[in-house]
């Protein structure tokens, strides 16, 4: 953070989402329904919430954008200001990383952040065109480019690349519906096989439905405040001790390499140095899986594994639930679900449940240090933060 | 014509236009407005044959709107020949990675509503 002075110590107070997965109710009441949950899970008075960074993606689809006002209005703190943050699936990393700052800046001692997608109604085939438009439009949506194409591109360079088989790809996929059959909230939760994976349909070559996350709903919410306002609060707390951010080349075309996401490393190394800690002293990650291609990709980008053996760790089972580094230990996206402006969000709800003991089934034993990973597009937008339990 | 419309024109006669920084001599595609290796503004037009090898790509079975009357086909990302530079683009009537294996040699024949355009050379 170069010489940044940060005035507060920030910590997460309370967290809450909504179960992921195809939901009837509108995309202001899942918001409300979420920030309702973190609020009273600090055990804050709603009067005590400053303000409120939302990210989203496509609320024009549930015909609802401008989404702060509505939430501030239902919450009972309508003279309160709200913002949309809107950085494809990394909306809500990134807009948790602007809240962090502005708790780290001593503007605001409290803030709810609140992340939220319902695109479900819309179906297969236009949720695949609106999330095309997250790419390079000019050059890969428009060419007829869907998100699963992109990551099959990556998958494909992958392939060629190192000592690597489909059938690699489709353990990631396993592994995380593993984790996600003990996640109450999470969106598909049953356990699969390889086979299964192998079998299912091909999306876009080589990655067929199973290596794929399912397209979700879902809001996600935490409140974020300075560690006075924590420690004069009681209740259990966590704190942030490291946030990076980092960008790359919007189009695949333009990277050095196609298996790498430099966006994801820049803001890594950023998060890392700011933490004072190394890749090795991280407990547990929740990193942006996608595609089952992703997680092999991310785990190499944020310094677990060397490149080109991130593939190897997940042959040799290194990133189940209590192995060497618990990946996912929430499900993922593949598993828990994606439901895109609220993933980043929900990433730091499942690093609060993990530090503070109400992860249940799927407790990562032990855990003091866990990683949330969240990118935008094909890792064109990236934010990665580090949590200490206190 | 905006660099954009030329970029289009350049790849309906199979060319790809590209900005060579007049500074540091660093090649772009053509919709970078300045230098990503030194922050120069200033380039000069090279026209690039859009020829090459396939670097990766993927054949898509599920399509986005518009698309379902060309499914299957390739998202082909290419490596132009004599250069550093890829470009991405559309490529029909492929089914299956046995008709398009990575390092396969292919050109940009045009531009439509599917964008650049190409094929197997």
């Amino acid at each position: 953070m170069g010489s940044v002075t940060f005035v507060e110590k920030v910590c997460v107070l309370g967290a809450g989402s909504t179960k992921y997965g195809k939901l009837a109710d509108s995309i202001a009441d899942i918001t409300t329904q979420a920030s309702v949950a973190a609020i009273e899970n600090a055990g804050i008075d709603p009067k005590e919430v400053k303000a409120a960074y939302i990210s989203n993606v496509f609320g024009v689809a549930d015909k609802q954008v401008h989404l702060g006002p509505v939430l501030m209005s239902n919450l009972g703190i309508s003279d309160k200001p709200s913002l949309s943050i809107e950085s494809a699936c990394g909306s809500g990393s990134v807009s948790f990383r602007e809240a962090y700052a502005n708790v780290a800046a001593g503007f605001y001692d409290c803030l709810v952040v609140t992340g939220v997608e319902k695109v479900t109604h819309t179906g297969t085939e236009w949720t695949t065109t609106y999330f095309s438009y997250c790419s390079d439009f000019f050059y890969e949506g428009q060419a007829g480019a869907s998100f699963p194409g992109l990551f099959a591109s990556m998958a494909r360079a992958y392939l060629t690349e190192f000592n690597a088989t489909e059938e690699d790809f489709a353990r990631v996929a396993v592994k995380n519906h593993d984790n996600g059959v003990l996640n109450p909230k999470a969106h598909l939760q049953k356990k699969i096989t390889i086979d299964d994976v192998m079998n299912s349909a091909v999306v876009a070559s080589p990655l067929k439905l199973y290596d794929c996350c399912p397209f979700s709903d879902g809001a996600s919410s935490v409140i974020l405040c300075s560690e006075k306002f924590a420690k004069e609060h009681g209740g259990d707390y966590i704190e942030v001790i490291g946030s990076g951010r980092g960008g790359s080349p919007a189009a695949l075309q333009g990277r050095e390499h196609m298996t790498t996401i430099p966006s994801t490393k820049i803001a890594a190394e950023a998060a890392y140095k700011m933490a004072g800690i190394t890749a090795k002293d991280i407990d547990f990650a929740e990193v942006h899986d996608c595609f089952t291609i992703a997680e092999v990709v991310d785990t190499e980008d944020l310094g677990f594994f060397e490149k080109g053996k991130g593939v190897e760790a997940v042959r040799e089972g290194r990133t189940k639930l209590n192995a060497d580094i618990s990946i996912n230990p929430s499900g993922g996206l593949k598993s828990k679900g994606h439901p895109i402006g609220a993933t980043g969000v929900g990433q730091v709800v499942e690093v609060f449940d993990q530090l503070t003991g109400k992860a249940g089934q799927r407790t990562v034993k032990d855990a003091k240090i866990g990683l949330t990973h969240n990118f935008g597009a094909t890792g064109a937008s990236c934010a990665v933060h580090i949590f200490q339990s206190v | 014509m905006t660099i954009k419309e030329q970029l289009i024109e350049q790849a309906k006669q199979g060319k790809v236009l590209a900005h060579k920084c007049t500074k540091c001599g660093y090649l772009h595609l053509s919709t970078v407005y300045f230098c990503q290796k030194c922050g120069s503004k200033g380039f000069e037009d090279v026209i690039l044959d859009g020829t090459g090898k396939v670097a990766t790509y993927t054949i898509i079975t599920v399509p986005p709107a518009g698309f379902e009357k060309y499914t299957p086909y390739a998202f082909v990302v290419l490596q132009l020949d004599n250069s550093e530079l890829r470009i991405s683009g559309f490529m029909g009537g492929i089914a299956t990675p046995a008709d398009l294996p990575v390092g396969t040699r292919a050109k940009i024949t045009g531009f439509d509503e599917r964008g650049i355009l190409m094929e197997k050379q």
